[in-house]
């Protein structure tokens, strides 16, 4: 974590703000469809740091928890579509946790201009490389979390 | 309360007749009201129940030096009640381990099992409430920018001594190793740090999502007085609103976080 503190963007300071956005996601669809953006030769924003797990339903909320505790401007969390887990199941498992979590967040002060979630599959390369850019721009938008940032390790 | 003579004398014959080895009750000490533990039915008439009785007793059932005395009884107001549904509900409770002298509404209930503390619920407390000013405040809050509810939040934790009164007060909180104390990785940081105490509270109610009976204890046990019930409220009325899932009213009931379903809301995924 502490090393994603410190790493900066490929463009750094000089362009302004570079939102850091964390993507939890899962080994057999969305990591394969970030895979497949890379071999397939598409530009994406170098704004997201990806962390692989096996599964989404293996993404505990504290992982999130300490991605904004790190510095985080936001976190993505990305698995298979419904139907297409490897594990049958695991995202099902996931969704019915992150639609009560992510309200838990949002009551304390962490919206959902900050938290993501998304499906995209193996094949979904351009999707990935979309979904990117666009919440890099939201996030952009949405400005540096670092002060309101109610998670975040201070000092 | 009417009928506490009744429980009183209950108590005493379940001790005396041997069918538990102990009743776990409420006690009066000066002005307050202290949990009481009584193998010698001849001492069944310090037991007392008011509005004051706050603490959910159901959050001893699970240390083991109570259990060490199975079977045994416990005075339960209709929260209590729901808590120990919960328990039934995650296997936390054996049939027949427990007893339940059932109060509530300034009325003695009788003694029920965990089945017939579900009936009792249904048809007497079908509907328990948060109070209105706690709702009132769960809006305000929901209706404020997202900077102003971490401020208030960040305030709030800042007061946090991380001393886990709200743990120990609570009856859902039951593992024997809790996350906090797992420190390899250490997820969530010890120090009486903000965000140590965000990471804390927010797993806390977490953890109790579609579990928590809002009895309030955790907060009525809180030194520093944080509004847990506010988290504890606002989850539970997702959870219901999302799920149509209240905790603590059926034993047969499925965890809402652990279960799925494949019709559940995919609104928020992108």
């Amino acid at each position: 974590m502490t090393t994603m503190v410190e790493a900066k963007t490929q463009t750094g300071a000089e362009t302004g703000f570079q939102p850091r956005i964390v993507a939890f996601v899962c080994n057999w669809c969305t990591y394969a469809g970030a895979d497949l953006a890379g071999t397939s030769r598409l530009q994406y924003a170098p704004n997201v740091r990806i962390v692989k797990l096996p599964c989404t339903g293996r993404i505990d909320p504290l992982f999130v928890l300490k991605a904004f505790e790190g510095g985080a401007d936001a976190v993505l969390v990305s698995g298979c579509h419904p139907g297409d887990c490897h594990y049958t199941s695991g995202n099902y498992h996931a969704r019915r946790r992150w639609s009560i979590f992510r309200k838990l967040l949002d009551f304390t002060g962490i919206d959902s201009r900050r938290v993501f979630f998304s499906w995209v599959s193996a094949a979904e390369g351009r999707k990935f490389a979309d979904l990117i850019n666009d919440i890099t721009e939201q996030v952009r938008a949405a400005g540096p979390f670092e002060k309101a940032n109610p998670a975040r390790r201070r000092a | 309360m009417s009928g506490m003579d009744a429980l009183r004398s209950d108590a005493a014959k379940l001790l005396r007749d041997g069918a538990v080895k102990m009743v776990v009750g409420y006690r009066a000490r000066g002005d307050q009201r202290v949990p009481a533990f009584l193998t010698d039915p001849d001492k069944a008439d310090a037991l007392t129940y008011d509005a004051d009785c706050k603490q959910n007793l159901a959050a001893y059932l699970r240390k083991p030096e109570v259990r060490r005395h199975l079977p045994l009884a416990i005075v339960a107001p209709p929260n209590v009640c729901r808590s120990l549904v919960l328990l039934a509900a995650e296997s936390q409770l054996v049939d027949g381990e427990v007893k339940v002298l059932a109060v509530g509404n300034g009325q003695y209930h009788g003694v029920l099992d965990v089945a017939g503390v579900a009936a009792l619920l249904k048809e007497k407390y079908p509907d328990l409430a948060p109070s209105e000013e706690l709702v009132r405040k769960i809006g305000e809050l929901a209706a404020m920018s997202p900077e102003r509810r971490g401020a208030f939040w960040m305030e709030q934790f800042e007061r946090c001594t991380r001393c886990y009164a709200c743990r120990a007060a609570c009856p859902g909180c039951y593992c024997t190793r809790c996350i906090v104390e797992k420190n390899v990785p250490q997820w969530i940081s010890t120090a009486a740090a903000p965000h140590g105490n965000y990471a804390w509270n927010i797993i806390r109610a977490f953890h109790l999502a579609g579990r928590c009976t809002l009895c309030g204890a955790c907060e009525a046990a809180c030194p520093q007085g944080l509004p847990l019930m506010l988290l504890n409220v606002r989850v539970a009325q997702d959870v219901e609103e999302e799920f149509g899932a209240k905790a603590g009213y059926d034993p047969a009931a499925k965890p809402v976080i652990g279960s799925w379903s494949p019709d559940d809301d995919d609104e928020y995924m992108r």
